[in-house]
């Protein structure tokens, strides 16, 4: 009971840390971003690679990888995402899977299509009531919960961040004002990259890190980002967590149902809710 | 056009009205032409690709709404179509009708739930749903479905058509392809393609007019699906197998691309990103090892620079070549806009 709950809020975590970069970028720019796994994907072989030849240990390799993927996304910013903006979400939506395809398609030549394991960093077990639980597992929910702190301390105090959430709102308006709303976003973009590469970094040790390891994680970030409300960065917050206690305790009495019970709840918030977008 | 026949201009004007009139014997013979260049089991496997990117076309491009998950459509006529044989009947007409039909009971259950989303929802719950069933078919399902394994199917012969010649898979799927074009290009030039069309630029002003857009993307829908279906199954009356491969929505995209190839909104088009696409897919993995890597680079390419894709090109040649002055205004009108 106890350990379906922390892996429910261990993978909610996990889907909040790589969901609120989708959410950013559908909400500023409404475009549905395929290229966001790949980030993911490539901070978890950036962290692969490091781990063993600087010999940093875990989180220092993990901190690389995120700084890593900064230049790629302002790549994929600058190039493709860019000149998508006011487009249709069509056009972004198969340019954004065209940069997924040769993406992994370069991971795939530089590292191999081989799964590569990683071992627990921790490795330490922490007792709750009597059942232990894996002490990374704990970390990653303290993780989660204080990016969680963060986003909202930087959108609510920082001009930086209360000039995207703004745009979010009415980017008409808050070009009006003189500001350059495209830079703004493409900070809220590169902000958003660099938390789907550490979400990359904190899921490599509980599953094999693979080229495709991408894919099936972005169908549930979208998911959570559909369910949270478009946009919403607080709504977002709580559909990760919701829908990763729904992956956990789906995964509890029926293991590979637990990923697919995800677009059942998605189907049902649309039934319920059918969002204009 | 009445023009005299003389000078090369009006020489163009001619072939062009035999190709408008005799369009389907023309895409048949270039199937049969095509067949000895590649083999006959590539030619049908090509074929069947056409219906598929027909069926989709008719939602992209005619209704403007991209889903990003038609495998599903796909694999379930061909579960269909390949369960039927194994416990209805052996016989394979029966079989492609019960494919066909479960694609347009699927279309009607699933449809109300997403006709109504448009942009990215619509692609994305296409691919949440195209998930659910690949899920069904390899795990939930995998005690009938075979699950990774899939499941070979044996159809017994009806009167003279025996289905385990490849000449007449050919000959079927070939007819097949024509009635498909006729049907859509018929469907597509009504009131009700007109209105498709009219829903793609401003769904708002065609309920004003009075239709029931829902009713009308419904029916687009459950065309498109039970297409795809019929697709799926022609797909496993060739192959003799069926696996999960045929619902993986991974590869939703593989349509997707055709149809921009092709270039959307037109039946030609379809047809050129289709045998496009499946040349490039065949061959081109000889030649190149990243091959989906060369994909993106084609993909984006479409996107950024030739978006009505290989048939728009062409369009807008023999505009140029017919009335120069015409496509001047048309751009400036375009610009304006």
């Amino acid at each position: 009971m106890i350990s379906t709950l922390a892996y429910g809020l261990t993978v909610g975590g996990i889907l909040y840390i790589i969901s609120i970069g989708l959410s950013l970028t559908f909400g500023t720019m409404r475009i549905v971003n395929f290229a966001h796994a790949l980030v993911y994907t490539l901070g978890a072989y950036i962290l692969v690679t490091a781990l063993p030849k600087l010999g940093l240990g875990f989180f220092l390799s993990g901190l690389i990888a995120v700084i890593a993927v900064i230049p790629v996304s302002y790549l994929i910013e600058r190039y493709v995402i860019r000149r998508l903006y006011g487009q249709s979400v069509d056009y972004a939506i198969i340019a954004t899977y065209a940069v997924l395809l040769i993406g992994v398609d370069a991971i795939k030549w530089i590292w191999g299509a081989i799964p590569i394991p990683l071992s627990d960093p921790v490795g330490i077990s922490v007792s709750i009531l009597g059942i232990d639980l894996p002490g990374y597992r704990l970390i990653i929910i303290l993780i989660s919960l204080l990016i969680f702190v963060g986003l909202e301390v930087f959108f609510s105090r920082t001009v930086v961040g209360k000039i995207i959430v703004a745009g979010l709102e009415d980017k008409e308006a808050v070009a009006s004002l003189g500001i350059s709303v495209d830079k703004y976003f493409a900070v809220a973009f590169t902000l958003g990259s660099c938390l789907a590469a550490l979400g990359g970094v904190l899921y490599a040790p509980i599953t094999a890190v693979n080229p495709y390891m991408g894919f099936q994680v972005l169908l549930i970030c979208f998911a959570v980002v559909v369910v949270g409300g478009l946009g919403s960065i607080r709504g977002t917050f709580l559909a990760a967590f919701a829908l990763g206690m729904v992956m956990s305790v789906t995964g509890r009495f029926w293991g590979p149902a637990a990923d697919t019970m995800v677009f059942v709840v998605l189907g049902l918030v649309l039934i319920l809710k059918p969002i204009e977008a | 056009m009445s023009l005299p026949l003389t000078g090369s201009k009006s020489l163009i004007n001619a072939t062009l009205e035999f190709l408008r009139k005799f369009d389907l014997l023309v895409i048949a013979a270039l199937f049969l032409l095509l067949t000895p260049l590649i083999s006959a089991d590539r030619a049908i496997d090509f074929m069947i690709f056409c219906i598929f990117v027909l069926a989709y076309d008719l939602l992209y491009g005619y209704m403007g709404r991209l889903s990003f998950g038609h495998m599903l459509y796909l694999g379930v006529g061909a579960y269909a179509f390949a369960l039927s044989g194994e416990y209805i009947s052996g016989n394979p007409f029966l079989a492609l009708l019960i494919a066909m039909g479960s694609g347009a009971a699927l279309g009607l259950i699933l449809g109300p739930i997403i006709v109504r989303t448009t942009g990215a929802c619509f692609a994305l719950i296409n691919l949440a749903f195209n998930q659910v069933g690949f899920f069904l078919a390899l795990v939930a399902f995998s005690r009938w479905t075979g699950g990774e394994d899939g499941m070979s199917t044996y159809f017994k012969k009806i009167w003279i058509i025996d289905f385990s010649k490849k000449t007449t898979v050919f000959c079927f799927a070939l007819l097949c392809l024509i009635l498909v074009i006729f049907f859509l290009r018929r469907l597509t030039s009504s009131l009700f393609g007109i209105l498709l069309r009219g829903i793609k630029e401003n769904e708002t002003r065609v309920k004003f007019l009075g239709y029931n857009t829902f009713a009308l993307k419904m029916v687009a829908f459950m065309v498109s699906t039970s297409l795809s279906a019929f697709a799926g199954a022609l797909f496993i009356l060739n192959y003799n197998y069926v696996t999960t491969s045929f619902i993986d929505p991974l590869r939703s995209v593989e349509v997707i691309f055709a149809s921009l190839i092709g270039g959307a909104g037109s039946v030609y088009g379809a047809l050129i990103g289709g045998v496009s696409y499946k040349l490039i897919s065949n061959y081109l993995p000889n030649y190149i090892q990243r091959w989906e890597m060369f994909l993106g680079v084609i993909l984006l390419l479409l996107v950024f620079k030739f978006r009505t894709g290989v048939w728009g090109y062409i369009m807008a040649l023999l505009k140029r070549l017919e009335q120069p002055a015409a496509v001047e205004s048309e751009h400036r009108s375009e610009i304006s806009r």
